[in-house]
């Protein structure tokens, strides 16, 4: 655990760089998820605010799970090893989250499911008086699904029977078919939430510092909160193309080398 | 067995849920703003801290409850049948069946019990959640079983469909009658048959009357009482259809994925020759009216289910005409 912003910033690389080497494995996958999220990750995890054990952890859009291994293994919940095995056949690293994902405390893989599951958790942390809070990650894509905002509403008005969640939403502005405003507006996204009885914080996903004082700010009165961490698809990297679909990227081994090489400079 | 028209009982399942719940404080209930219409009122009333309105948001709710039966707890959710199955189905297999949770999912009016017509009707609810690994699906007969349905569903691990009537729920098995989620139990009828019929849930009534009146006209009818739908109590039906020369169902439920469907994968399997008839909708959707109406208009009736018999059989004899049962207010008779 740390809270020194070049630890972190190390440890977002690292991220990167394990996922790099896991969708290198089949040449394709779920690369961008992890690239776009590893600062919030790193900060989540290895910033000590997911108090592991302890708190609650829901992946809401499953695709992200390589981020997670990838965090994972860094700090200590997995072993390195294990990587290598991501999305192979039969392995337990499966390329979306399913009920076999180790170490999550759940994980979907259809879209928009997340956040009402984390309300049971926050609703059973209350009901046993546990102190015991649910982080909650969540993608900006999938607030196209309606259940969020009827969890959301929900989460609001029984914020007074609910033990402290905390959601994430990495808006990294990508999804399937494009970005995400080309196929629908979901903005105002910071004034929907707070409309929604949330307090939002809204910050630059790829600043660790920013990340750091927003969850450090997360209070334990009856409200519940929301990080919207802003960032790149493509996770600010000089060595992929900007044209490349970050949704699903084909990782050839020329891009490989080319990434595993920015990567490594940065952790020189 | 008692004898029709039956009397009725109010609330069973309310009752049976709040009783539960005194004894076992992990249970909590859910609903989705029909809190009275689902006989919940008087769990909110009794444990409020234990009962959460998610509103009208089906998908929400069954995701909280995954939640929360991952974090220990037996919850039922309550709403209409016809809500917490076609609305959130996707949310109930990943959220739900997939993680084999105990979360005891419970949709009133089923089929043509309700008279809003095809938005209230939940006239494949068997269907969905029978076609869902890990999932449970009960389509109890009356308030008895209701009542047994309640503590049996809350000691199985795992996902359960229990289908419940609204409204006067009919007393028809007597007091030792015992409701098992591997049984189904054959309640009227000897060793050798000329047909077995084999229902479930609203159809109990109307199967033993058409049973009656077939043994009245000379022929041997057995009737299998299978509440629970799945896991099918496969063995005791098989059995009872080698020994038929037709295997009629009957169910206020489409034809299509529900008890006819799972009888005739059951029979079809294990070789059975006997012809089947299937009775319930037929493939379309209904509309608004009484329970009386629709069920003879759709084909559920007593009579329905005598023809089937009278056609499967090839009887050279008129059919026989089903008795109408003169009906007080407040006891309930077949259609």
């Amino acid at each position: 655990m740390t809270t020194n912003a070049s630890d972190l910033r190390r440890l977002a690389a690292l991220i990167r760089l394990n996922a790099t080497r896991m969708v290198a494995i089949q040449g394709f996958g779920y690369l961008g998820q992890a690239l776009s999220s590893a600062e919030t990750l790193a900060v989540l995890f290895g910033g000590g605010f997911v108090r592991v054990g302890r708190d609650r952890f829901v992946l809401s859009p499953g695709h992200y799970v390589i981020g997670f291994y990838a965090v994972a293994a860094e700090v200590g919940l997995l072993n390195e090893d294990e990587l290598a095995s991501y999305g192979k056949d039969g392995a337990l690293l499966e390329a979306i989250g399913t009920e076999r994902t180790p170490l999550v405390d759940l994980v979907c893989g259809s879209l928009g499911q997340g956040l009402s599951g984390a309300i049971g958790f926050a609703l059973a942390s209350h009901l046993a008086g546990e102190d015991r809070d649910t982080y909650a990650f969540l993608s900006d894509g999938e607030m196209e699904e309606g259940q969020v905002w009827e969890a959301a509403m929900f989460a609001s008005h029984h914020r007074h029977t609910l033990g402290r969640i905390v959601v994430v939403i990495d808006a990294n502005n990508s999804q399937v078919d494009g970005s995400v405003t080309s196929v629908t507006t979901i903005e105002p996204l910071a004034d929907k939430w707070r409309s929604f009885g949330w307090r939002v914080a809204e910050v630059d996903g790829h600043d660790v510092d920013a990340l750091s004082e927003a969850f450090a700010s997360g209070s334990a009165d009856a409200e519940p909160f929301v990080v919207i961490a802003r960032t790149e698809i493509l996770g600010q990297m000089q060595s992929i193309p900007p044209t490349i679909d970050g949704h699903f990227i084909k990782l050839d081994r020329a891009l490989e080398h080319a990434v595993t090489t920015e990567l490594e400079a940065a952790l020189a | 067995m008692r004898e029709p028209p039956y009397k009725t009982a109010l609330k069973p399942y309310g009752e049976a849920l709040l009783a539960l719940a005194r004894r076992r404080p992990e249970v909590l209930c859910l609903g989705a703003d029909l809190t009275r219409q689902t006989e919940t009122d008087i769990f909110r009333d009794a444990l409020p801290e234990r009962f959460i309105n998610a509103g009208m948001a089906e998908a929400n709710m069954i995701g909280i409850a995954g939640g929360l039966a991952r974090a220990g707890h037996v919850v039922f959710v309550n709403t209409f049948g016809v809500f917490c199955t076609r609305r959130c189905y996707d949310q109930i297999a990943m959220a739900v069946a997939y993680p084999n949770l105990n979360v005891k999912i419970v949709g009133f009016m089923p089929g043509l019990s309700s008279p809003g017509g095809p938005s209230h009707q939940a006239i494949e609810d068997v269907a969905l959640m029978r076609a869902l690994p890990n999932m449970t699906v009960i389509d109890p007969a009356d308030a008895l079983e209701i009542t047994q349905a309640v503590t049996a569903v809350a000691d199985h691990q795992g996902p359960v469909y229990l289908r419940l009537k609204r409204g006067e729920i009919p007393l028809i098995f007597d007091y030792d009658h015992r409701l098992e989620l591997v049984k189904a139990q054959v309640i009227a009828g000897g060793e050798h048959y000329d047909v077995c019929i084999v229902g479930a849930g609203m159809m109990i009534p109307a199967v033993l009357a058409a049973a009656r009146t077939l043994e009245d006209n000379g022929i041997a009818a057995t009737v299998i009482n299978a509440p629970v739908i799945k896991p099918l109590d496969k063995p005791t039906i098989v059995t009872a259809a080698r020994k038929s020369r037709i295997v009629i169902t009957a169910e206020n439920h489409t034809i299509i994925g529900g008890l006819g469907s799972a009888v005739a994968e059951a029979i079809a399997e294990a070789g059975v020759a006997a012809p089947l008839r299937r009775i319930g909708i037929e493939d379309v959707f209904a509309e608004s009216g009484s329970r009386e109406f629709l069920f003879s208009r759709y084909g559920l009736g007593t009579q329905n289910i005598i023809d089937a018999a009278w056609r499967g059989l090839t009887i050279n004899r008129p059919v026989p005409v089903a008795p109408v049962l003169e009906t007080a207010p407040g006891a309930y008779a077949p259609v």
